[in-house]
């Protein structure tokens, strides 16, 4: 997926091309099956290449343009400068926390529904993804409740006369990352889960006749089973926390501000489009850091998988 | 079947944790839902009475939430639209023909999934704040159709793939032409893939707020960017009836979709719903 997705815009096919290529093409349009398949494509590339590619395109130009005209990099240096400097540092810091977590909760319980019978799995699966339909914006605002000076969780803790209640769970970084894991956690769950059920459980039960003991065998034969998906979920997760807005926004304090929220804020409070459009590719540029990694780590484990089948 | 026996501590241990992450899942959504019918607005846990006020007054004289509440519905019902149209041809191009740069335009369907929202939404805002389209609720249906219609593509791809193509080869030989083969054959075994593409884009649309965000204008609010912008400043207790009716709308959407898969009998072995393509993952073997 992430290889394909980085994949420039297809190259529509009545671009001028030599004249080899063209015989080719030629060939390729002559064919029904070819000609069906690129009437049937035509309406989702052209709309994408209007609506996503070209604004995309139009945020980098912008991001390039000096306030008289002209090109520049001085919104990427002011990007890089000061309190800019610190909320991008804020977002890679937020993200990281957020997608480990995600990661070991996300672990443990699809470790736990990978052992299930049918029927059960299925039930938890089913509290994993009706929240992930539930828009992120409501479930935000149920941590609010849960977690406020008087929510539910401070009443209950000061009722029970736990020192030190009621406690600051809201408006910082606790309450961020509690908030974004509960947004992230279905994906990291999903993937992870898809690995787990993969697994041939009978290496576990082979190792454990050979008199490997139990931290042994998770070290060495299950987590090497599932690094991928572990590298897989992580990645995906911080990618996607990167953009993130509307649980930082909500639930942090001054100190939580996230890259999105910068964009935000100059977009629609200081009109200051030039600014917002380079943060936003930095956050693509980002990304796309991320996406490449992904790749990097599937082919090269792709690669260890050959040796090892060659060997 | 040779299996790695698990300890009884183990297990008591796992699945004590297992309740306690789908806790942390759920409990937001129940508190909201149980929240949205008790007097006293939050805090109490479970309300010490119950009332039906906080609905009636999203309906009161003078309210914003009727307008935003139709706004939502009804960009939502056109990116349904769009996204559907788009979904199903692309579809067919990337399952049923021989597609030149096939991965390309793969990767080009599914790429609004990963890139930032925020720089999705910005760009937007650039195209249409010149023409003059802020607030316009086609321009928000088009904006959510973006990310809408690569969950409708993935849907509508393994929906494809699940039917059998000799049966529509048959139809073909026995004399039906290309018409009658899709309205006969193909859009019946389709049906049920594609009423859950629908469902999905109008969940996506209508719970999307970023894009919202940056298209709307002062007097054309969608319902999430509503209840953000009431959420800034404070806690009302409108916000939770709201947001349980956000949560009724999906949940129902949702079931809708399981009993349709139920009654047409489609992916049994998978569960009650089409999880990854739904989730936004690519299903089956191009996950890895």
């Amino acid at each position: 997926m992430a290889g394909s997705l980085l994949a420039s815009k297809p190259t529509p096919a009545v671009t001028p091309s030599p004249v080899p290529r063209r015989g080719r093409l030629r060939r390729a349009l002559s064919d029904r099956r070819t000609r069906f398949g690129l009437l049937n494509a035509a309406p989702v590339v052209v709309y994408l290449l209007i609506l996503f590619i070209y604004p995309i395109f139009s945020t980098l130009l912008l991001s390039l343009k000096g306030e008289e005209g002209g090109w520049t990099l001085h919104w990427y240096a002011d990007a890089f400068r000061g309190a800019n400097l610190e909320i991008l540092l804020t977002t890679l810091r937020i993200s990281t926390e957020t997608s480990l977590l995600s990661l070991v909760i996300g672990f443990l319980l699809a470790a736990a529904v990978s052992r299930l019978k049918p029927l059960w799995a299925g039930l938890v699966m089913l509290v994993v993804i009706v929240p992930h339909f539930i828009s992120a914006l409501v479930r935000t605002y149920g941590w609010i409740i849960l977690l406020g000076e008087h929510g539910v969780i401070n009443n209950a803790l000061t009722d029970l006369h736990v020192p030190g209640a009621p406690f600051q769970l809201l408006y910082n970084e606790l309450g961020v990352v509690i908030g974004t894991t509960s947004v992230m956690l279905p994906y990291t769950v999903l993937l992870l889960y898809a690995v787990m059920r993969g697994t041939d459980r009978r290496l576990l039960a082979a190792a454990a006749g050979m008199g490997a003991g139990r931290l042994t065998i998770f070290r060495r034969i299950y987590l090497p089973l599932v690094a991928p998906g572990l590298v897989n979920a992580g990645i995906l997760c911080f990618i996607l926390c990167l953009g993130y807005y509307l649980t930082p926004a909500l639930m942090g304090g001054p100190k939580q501000t996230m890259v999105a929220s910068l964009i935000d804020e100059q977009v629609m409070r200081q009109n200051q489009w030039n600014g917002a459009s380079a943060l936003g590719i930095i956050l693509l540029l980002l990304t796309f850091a991320g996406l490449l990694l992904l790749r990097l780590v599937k082919s090269l484990g792709d690669a260890a998988r050959k040796r090892g089948a060659a060997s | 079947m040779i299996e790695l026996r698990s300890t009884l501590a183990g297990r008591i241990c796992l699945t004590v944790l297992s309740t306690l992450i789908l806790l942390f899942l759920a409990l937001p959504i129940v508190l909201i839902v149980v929240t949205s019918f008790g007097s006293d607005a939050f805090g109490s846990f479970p309300p010490d009475s119950w009332t039906l006020s906080w609905y009636e007054n999203l309906f009161a004289d003078g309210s914003k939430w009727p307008a935003a509440l139709s706004l939502s519905a009804l960009v939502a019902a056109m990116t349904t639209v769009f996204s559907l149209a788009l979904g199903m041809t692309a579809a067919t191009a990337l399952v049923r023909s021989e597609l030149p740069l096939r991965s390309a335009v793969y990767g080009l369907v599914l790429a609004p999934l990963v890139i930032p929202q925020v720089v999705v939404a910005l760009g937007l805002f650039l195209l249409f704040e010149p023409a003059a389209m802020l607030g316009s609720p086609i321009a928000i249906a088009l904006g959510h159709t973006v990310l809408a219609s690569p969950i409708a593509v993935m849907i509508l791809m393994a929906t494809l793939k699940g039917i059998d193509e000799r049966l529509e080869d048959a139809a073909a030989s026995m004399g039906a032409s290309r018409l009658t083969v899709a309205r006969r054959i193909t859009f019946p075994l389709a049906a049920p893939g594609m009423i859950a593409a629908a469902v999905f884009s109008f969940i996506t649309s209508f719970d999307e707020f970023f894009i919202s965000q940056f298209l709307s204008s002062v007097d054309t609010v969608t319902l999430p960017v509503q209840v953000f912008n009431v959420l800034q400043f404070d806690v009302d207790p409108s916000v939770t009836a709201v947001s349980a009716i956000l949560i009724a709308v999906a949940v129902v959407a949702l079931a809708l979709v399981g009993v349709v898969r139920k009654l047409s009998g489609t992916g049994k072995q998978d569960g009650l719903l089409p999880t990854e393509p739904a989730v936004g993952l690519p299903a089956g073997s191009e996950t890895r």
